[in-house]
């Protein structure tokens, strides 16, 4: 999964955008409203984390701009704890609102809901035949037995599961795997997909020849 | 109601009630002393009119037929009586007869208190008894009883008594005197009613003003005491407390504000140490990992703690309540000073700073100003990106103002930032980062230090020509002339 960090405070950015990469999370930062809004419009994100108080244009701008075009999830960052800030962020188009200072965990746990969610999916597990991936824990289990994947190969797992039954695009996949600082090479994706095979069965991940993979 | 000993309306009241009786009671005695000697001026003339009667008539009784009409002396009558056969004449004695009210008597003896004529309705035992001091016909008006007496004493040792009753006439003096005091009292009771009632109208105000008090300082700061419609004595205390009120809200006001801000402000840098260590404690980590983030934690408490800091200044600097520090400076030697102990920042940022110090000396405390320029300067060098360019700092007297510009060549503020520069974490874009040192405060702690000193702080700008920011405070008289003497080239 890809997410959008935009948070002007560069310590807060820093501590966040590491937690989050440490999640296996994929993710772009941004320092004020404008940049911000340009890498909204531009990626497709799973998930833009969004301060209120930025340089620029401040929250509410960014996310009554952003909305029309894009319906990426949001979640607000803020410090603004009132009932009447509550109702402005959500009513403004925002899915969630996180006052600060706010626990590392919750914050984990609501971004995990809001992607959930919005792929369609109710449940933390998603059950493929026998196996069963447990988005929250981030275990993945074939038949009861938990199966060893490296971080990459989670995500590019979780993605394709969460998105089962769609034709998910190499391009796709790139743009929601790996963030803008990473330089990975093409083929990659393609080792990933291998080793997945091996672990977990050849039939699991389907190659549709021009169009991508999908876990049907 | 409060007791009636410490209450003004029931102090107010028993005063006027004391006056107005006092009052009452003089104008009432008055009035009765008036009609009591008026009647008593009828009743002697009348006494008095039946003593001459009296001799008259024993004169016309007794007159020697041989002496002709004409006054005669009186003595003869008393020769005659003296004698001793004399009867009351009748006609005398038709006068001087009855017992009905208003009736009269009369009693005559000699020298040696022997009666020697009397009326029948006499009272026993009446004697004339004239005061000591006698001349020929000296009188002697009297009450006694019943009676209004007049006693005679003539020049031949006969003494006449005559009397009167004026029963009647006692009777209706009562009845004057108590129809008197009741009106007396009625009119009093009439007056303290009214003075209850007008000490009402007149505390009235005063209750109304007291309730709102209450009621604002029991906690609705937003209520004022209504002046419209009090009286004008009323009425400045109405606006003395109303003012005291404003004073007050401003004060809670201040202390919201600052707490409001502090826990505003410090919300960011917590998140920031919750969520490093929160990061962190996570899984298992290389000591490299645990310093790093150990760092920052470190760094963010600075930045709350020069935070706090700050707030705490502001605070303190807008609570005027202690006398400020006064002393004579010079506004050149502050401002070298601050670009001494800026220089290893302005080297740092590779910012040169140009200084034009003339004297400027005024009154005031030496470490706020001193901590005013010091925020101006490192304001001006924190504002230069890219880094280089200059900062001019610069001191004067002008017109008895002492002036301290500071400008600089950075990015300048954009003109809708302008009016705000001065409010408590106004940041402009470029500066937002709390890890710089910069509080958001700094340019606030300045204004309100210039306000503190009745002096201005004005800042302008064009974007891409960077800013002049402009303190002026008033100059210190005496040395005024001879400093600008010596400020001219």
């Amino acid at each position: 999964m890809r997410l959008l960090l935009i948070e002007d405070d560069p310590a807060l950015q820093r501590s966040l955008a590491a937690a989050l990469r440490e999640e296996n999370y994929a993710v772009d930062t941004a320092s004020d409203g404008e940049d911000g809004l340009y890498k909204a419009l531009e990626t497709a994100y799973d998930l833009i984390l969004l301060d209120v108080m930025l340089p620029g244009l401040d929250g509410w701008q960014v996310l009554s701009r952003l909305r029309p075009a894009r319906g990426t999830p949001v979640l607000m960052l803020t410090a603004r704890d009132t009932v009447p800030d509550r109702v402005k962020g959500l009513d403004h188009g925002a899915d969630d609102y996180l006052t600060k200072p706010f626990d590392l965990d919750e914050l984990l746990a609501r971004i995990r809901a809001l992607i959930r969610r919005s792929a369609g999916r109710v449940h933390p597990a998603i059950e493929i035949g026998l196996l069963v991936v447990d988005t929250a824990s981030r275990v993945v289990t074939l038949g009861g037995a938990p199966v060893a994947l490296t971080a990459r190969e989670y995500s590019l797992l979780e993605y394709l599961a969460l998105h089962r039954g769609q034709v998910v695009s190499r391009a796709e996949l790139y743009d929601h795997l790996f963030d803008e600082d990473d330089d990975s090479v093409s083929n990659l994706l393609d080792v990933h997909v291998s080793n997945l095979r091996k672990k977990l069965g050849a039939d699991l991940i389907v190659t549709r020849r021009g169009q991508g993979y999908i876990i049907p | 109601m409060q007791l009636p000993f410490h209450s003004l309306r029931w102090r107010l009241q028993a005063w006027h009630g004391l006056i107005l009786l006092l009052v009452i009671v003089a104008l009432c005695g008055a009035v009765h002393r008036l009609a009591t000697v008026h009647e008593f001026q009828r009743i002697d003339r009348e006494v008095v009119a039946a003593e001459r009667a009296l001799v008259r008539g024993l004169i016309d009784a007794w007159r020697p037929a041989d002496l002709p009409e004409g006054p005669l002396s009186p003595r003869f009558v008393f020769e005659r009586i003296r004698a001793g056969d004399a009867t009351v004449p009748s006609a005398v004695a038709a006068r001087f007869s009855g017992t009905e009210p208003g009736h009269v008597y009369f009693v005559i003896r000699d020298a040696d208190g022997k009666i020697l004529l009397r009326s029948d309705n006499a009272p026993a035992g009446r004697v004339p008894t004239p005061s000591a001091a006698s001349s020929e016909f000296s009188d002697n008006l009297r009450t006694v009883g019943r009676h209004r007496e007049l006693h005679r004493a003539t020049s031949d040792g006969v003494a006449v008594l005559v009397g009167r009753d004026i029963s009647a006439e006692q009777d209706q003096m009562l009845r004057f005197t108590a129809w008197l005091a009741a009106v007396g009292l009625g009119v009093w009771l009439l007056g303290l009613l009214g003075g209850w009632w007008l000490a009402g109208r007149a505390i009235r105000p005063v209750d109304s003003i007291s309730r709102t008090a209450t009621r604002i300082a029991e906690g609705n700061l937003d209520e004022r005491i209504d002046t419209a419609d009090t009286d004008s004595e009323l009425d400045q205390l109405g606006r003395v407390l109303n003012q005291t009120f404003d004073r007050l809200h401003d004060s809670f006001e201040r202390q919201r504000r600052f707490t409001a801000d502090a826990a505003h402000e410090l919300r960011t840098p917590v998140s920031i140490l919750l969520s490093e260590t929160q990061r962190i404690l996570r899984r298992e980590r290389s000591a490299g990992e645990y310093h790093e983030a150990l760092q920052t934690c470190h760094d963010t408490a600075g930045r709350m703690r020069r935070l706090v800091e700050a707030l705490l200044l502001l605070a303190r600097l807008e609570n005027n309540s202690v006398a400020p520090r006064r002393e004579r400076l010079d506004l050149a030697v502050v401002a070298d000073d601050t670009a001494r102990h800026l220089a290893p920042l302005a080297e740092e940022r590779r910012v040169t700073i140009h200084t034009e110090l003339s004297p400027a000396v005024c009154l005031g405390d030496p470490d706020a100003l001193g901590i005013l320029v010091t925020n101006l300067v490192a304001n001006a060098l924190q504002h230069h990106r890219p880094e280089g360019g200059s900062v001019w700092l610069r001191t004067q007297l002008e017109s008895g103002r002492a002036v301290l510009v500071v400008r600089d060549d950075g990015p300048g503020i954009p003109g809708k930032n302008l009016p705000h520069i001065f409010e408590r974490f106004h940041r402009a874009d470029s500066a937002r980062t709390g890890g710089s040192g910069h509080t958001g405060l700094g340019l606030a702690i300045a204004k309100t230090i210039a306000d503190n000193h009745q002096g201005e702080l004005a800042a302008t700008s064009r974007p891409g020509e960077g800013a002049t920011f402009t303190l002026s405070l008033p100059a210190d008289a005496p040395d005024d002339t001879r400093a600008e003497r010596d400020a001219r080239p």
